[in-house]
């Protein structure tokens, strides 16, 4: 059975090619429960001016290192009219490390002040092509995929931070001006799919 | 040769008496490395991390895997942030992992495009590169059973 089991997530995974830039939101009205116990939707959740999708979790250490970018980023632009929310599509860890329990614990630990969502099934994560953890997806006003990637080029320190990627593709779409780099790659922890 | 090729900007850390030599390295001195065993064994490079969990969950099956195919040459790369190389030198130690292992000293995208560019960057990440060609046979993100890795070996090792 585990082995079956395997098999359907490599296939999956094989065939969940990532969302091309130019992409609608997809799955917009996809019902994911928050930490605060309410059903939310990308639709609640999208701003005026834009949309932030970061899939994250409770555990990966890049997420770790880089979650002060998440408190400055959401400080920064969540009043500008940019929508935020962190999905966890670690569905095979909903019962241990990503339960909505421990998540809530997490997000008041590390203050955050957005969305913190559970994506039952990982559809969302399927949806996009996630993989791993942070994944960023940026949406403009339009809920038009307009960057994907990492938050900037420095997990470990963001003082060392050479690329600010996402900030760059924030102010652009703020600004409405072409996004200087619309994909980056950097590591991160696999979405634990079930 | 192959520690000629490699001695430049490499750092080498020893623990107690572990017999691994843990290296620092980008994705272009991995790959002129792997290029060193075309025509003599089939490479598997696993990029693993010692805090990503899949990847210390298979980690003992493919060390095994090592072990048992005189044919295969088993290359570890941690992608643990730099100042964690003494943890990933005891874990290699504990897992009874033999001779030499990477650690990246690269920036990811680079990093991450040198070794394959349809890599997203996610954890952990196989490559297997074949016998004879020393091309790539296989690859894939994430952890795999044991069936999957012996399959790959065997077209890795008979090409």
């Amino acid at each position: 059975m585990r082995y079956i089991s395997s098999i359907l997530i490599f296939f999956s995974l094989l065939f969940s090619k990532e969302l091309e830039i130019g992409s609608k939101i997809p799955l917009k009205d996809h019902k994911m429960i928050d930490i605060s116990g309410e059903l939310l939707t990308l639709s609640s959740i999208r701003g005026q001016n834009g949309t932030l999708v970061i899939f994250s979790c409770n555990t990966c250490p890049w997420v770790i290192r880089w979650e002060d970018r998440y408190r400055t980023i959401t400080n920064k632009y969540s009043s500008k009219g940019i929508g935020i929310v962190a999905v966890n599509s670690n569905e095979a860890r909903f019962d241990s490390d990503d339960s909505i329990e421990e998540m809530a614990l997490h997000a008041k630990d590390k203050g955050y002040q957005f969305p913190y969502v559970q994506d039952l099934g990982s559809k969302l994560a399927y949806a996009f092509g996630a993989t791993k953890t942070p994944h960023i997806y940026l949406f403009d006003h339009n809920d038009i995929l307009v960057y994907r990637g990492a938050i900037d080029d420095n997990a470990r320190d963001a003082k060392n931070v050479e690329k600010t990627y996402l900030a760059d593709a924030i102010d652009a779409i703020l600004l409405k001006k072409p996004i200087p780099v619309s994909t980056s790659k950097a590591l991160g922890c696999s979405i634990k799919f079930r | 040769m192959k520690y000629l090729l490699i001695s430049s900007g490499f750092i080498f850390f020893l623990v107690g008496c572990s017999t691994v030599e843990l290296i620092e390295a980008s994705s272009e001195e991995i790959n002129q490395y792997v290029s060193e065993y075309k025509g003599d064994q089939a490479v598997l490079l696993n990029i693993w991390a010692t805090s990503c969990a899949p990847c210390v969950e298979e980690f003992p099956m493919i060390v095994q895997l090592d072990n048992e195919i005189n044919d295969l040459k088993v290359l570890f790369i941690s992608t643990d942030f730099d100042d964690e190389k003494y943890k990933v030198s005891k874990f290699l130690d504990i897992q009874n992992v033999n001779g030499v292992s990477f650690i990246k000293n690269e920036r990811d995208e680079s990093f991450i495009n040198g070794l394959h560019p349809k890599w997203s960057g996610a954890l952990p990440f196989s490559i297997l590169y074949g016998k004879k060609s020393g091309k790539i046979v296989d690859y894939w993100e994430g952890k795999e059973p044991e069936l999957k890795f012996r399959e790959s070996i065997q077209v890795a090792l008979a090409n």
